[in-house]
């Protein structure tokens, strides 16, 4: 028994296949979950959603729990936010993950009240910097499918309009094409624009200064939550933009296992950024779990390899996610982490912005 | 693999700079793997590979550096110059603002490693001889330069090694100071320790054999 993956849409378009006939790229060590999940697509072409192992009864309560709450979605997230909560993080039932994700976001409410925007941002012609940059990463972010390349492009075309000072960058391609694989494209757009103005602002914009603050906060996390990996790690001076730029960037959408990817999007949809911080800690533990694999790695190399390269047997989506809520670290610990390291920035540019001064004093003098 | 700890002698750093799509990850890949891959996966951030090289006859392990190409990415990679002993600064024969960029590439590279850092210029997708934009005499101006195709492999290998005879011949001359911080290159004993005492680190290795 398998159920057909969660958009009519996606199997509709995606039916005349040709995925499986450029299998042979995947072998290729080519990088990414996207990747492996298109290979889950049957001899048909049918995506067969192997969704861990929960049993078809269970999946189908589920279901009926999700549709009810859609019926009342306000209520239930003003009044009952804590059960959805719970909800995201056992996992969306498949065929309802695209809707959830739109709900949860609240990209269903962008859309309904943008009418015509998106296609709007279509007929314009957009920045030519940004949209040679699109031009060039279609074909390296969309390799399997025509139908993602066009519509790729589309959706990331629009978001430099719809956002000119932030423009393209390269790690929205991959959040892009996860959202492509579930649903069409002015609807991903606009889960797109959730993303990156109220979920992960300024992480796409020039500088990345939001991302590095956001490493800051990571070590200061792995401090408190893994004292002897932290130390090691500062001994090596294995700066967490290293290994973490592409996990929080693109939303482990290119570190986990594909049913990995979705379990964490679900509950990064429903508790935002924190997901990120706590899923990022387990890698890291899983990655450098005791002293004897540390002392395997006496320089920065062999200690970052550990980190990109851990098996994908260990990043299976119940461990992970399980592991991630049993973290000695609270909300209050990760807000507290993020005002340290804010104060910190900030005194620090304050140094710097009064250290020419003085010299230049010095000068006029 | 490896048949003990230390089966090189010498660790050189490298990083790999230039625009996007210029085909960086391209190069590493085929240099370490020594096998083309269409379609590479843009970088983000950093990505790193390794192989191990003779010189003169020495075992040197080269840990590359391979850097995000995007602009908005150059605030965080410029903080991976430090301490390289080689950069590879590629630019793609058939776009010439690749090569228009070089002069703002080169600027970082020398102002974010040290004196001693070896710059190789690399002209990428020779194989697209019809498409050419930038000619070999132009560029050959602007550095010593090597044309080169990730795809076909075509001196690929030399553009790494080269690099790295140069570094060596640097340390042989003594205008490379290994003791110095940052010289990118790191001393390792060549010959494999007793196996068995683990117990022992690695002490630093000062004095050249």
């Amino acid at each position: 028994m398998f159920l057909v993956s969660n958009t009519g849409f996606l199997n509709a378009h995606l039916l005349p296949g040709g995925c499986l006939k450029r299998e042979s790229h995947l072998s290729n060590g080519f990088k990414g979950s996207v990747v492996a999940w298109l290979s889950l697509a049957d001899s048909r072409g049918i995506f067969i959603n192997r969704d861990g192992n929960v049993p078809v009864e269970k999946l189908r309560q589920r279901e009926m729990k999700w549709l009810d709450m859609f019926e009342n979605w306000e209520k239930w997230m003003s009044k009952r936010f804590k059960k959805v909560k719970e909800r995201c993080r056992k996992g969306i039932p498949p065929s309802l993950r695209s809707r959830a994700w739109q709900y949860l976001c609240g990209s269903k409410f962008l859309m309904d009240h943008n009418t015509g925007r998106y296609e709007e941002y279509l007929r314009q012609k957009g920045d030519p910097r940004w949209i040679e940059d699109i031009k060039k990463d279609l074909h390296r972010q969309f390799p399997l499918h025509e139908m993602f390349q066009a519509r790729g492009g589309t959706g990331t075309h629009a978001y430099t309009i719809h956002n000119p000072h932030e423009g393209y960058c390269q790690a929205q391609g991959p959040i892009a094409a996860v959202l492509l694989m579930h649903m069409p494209a002015e609807q991903a757009f606009w889960c797109l624009v959730s993303i990156c103005e109220k979920y992960l602002p300024g992480y796409y914009s020039p500088g990345l200064e939001a991302v590095q603050l956001d490493g800051d906060v990571l070590f200061g996390l792995l401090k408190r939550s893994s004292p002897s990996i932290y130390k090691h790690l500062k001994k090596q001076r294995v700066e967490p933009m290293l290994y973490m730029t592409e996990w929080f960037m693109c939303i482990f959408s290119r570190t986990l296992p594909w049913t990995s990817v979705l379990r964490v999007w679900d509950m990064f949809f429903c508790e935002g950024v924190k997901v990120l911080f706590r899923i990022a800690i387990v890698i890291v533990r899983i990655g450098l779990p005791d002293s004897s694999v540390l002392a395997q790695c006496p320089s920065m190399y062999e200690t970052i390899d550990k980190l990109r390269h851990i098996p994908s047997h260990l990043l299976e989506e119940g461990f992970l996610s399980t592991e991630s809520l049993r973290l000695n670290i609270t909300e209050r610990d990760m807000e507290k982490e993020h005002q340290k390291q804010v104060q910190k920035r900030k005194a620090e540019r304050e140094a710097k912005s009064k250290g020419p001064k003085k010299t230049k004093n010095k000068i006029k003098s | 693999m490896a048949a003990g700890p230390y089966n090189y002698s010498y660790i050189f750093k490298y990083i790999i700079i230039g625009d996007m799509g210029v085909g960086k990850s391209c190069l590493l890949h085929q240099f370490t793997e020594k096998k083309f891959m269409a379609d590479c996966p843009h970088t983000i951030g950093v990505e790193f590979g390794t192989r191990i090289i003779e010189v003169s006859g020495q075992k040197i392990k080269l840990q590359i550096w391979d850097t995000a190409g995007q602009e908005r990415f150059r605030a965080v990679t410029r903080s991976y110059y430090r301490g390289a002993a080689g950069a590879l600064m590629v630019y793609d024969i058939t776009r010439r603002s690749t090569y228009n960029h070089l002069s703002s590439w080169l600027t970082d590279a020398r102002n974010l490693t040290n004196p001693n850092t070896v710059i190789f210029l690399i002209g990428n997708k020779s194989d697209l001889e019809a498409q050419r934009d930038v000619t070999y005499e132009e560029a050959k101006q602007f550095a010593d330069e090597n044309e080169c195709s990730a795809k076909t492999g075509d001196n690929v290998e030399d553009a790494f090694l080269d690099t790295a005879k140069k570094i060596y011949q640097n340390i042989q001359d003594g205008s490379l100071d290994l003791n110095a911080a940052e010289s990118g290159v790191q001393h390792k004993p060549a010959t494999p320790r007793n196996p068995l005492n683990t117990d022992q680190t690695p002490s630093k290795e000062g004095c050249a054999c």
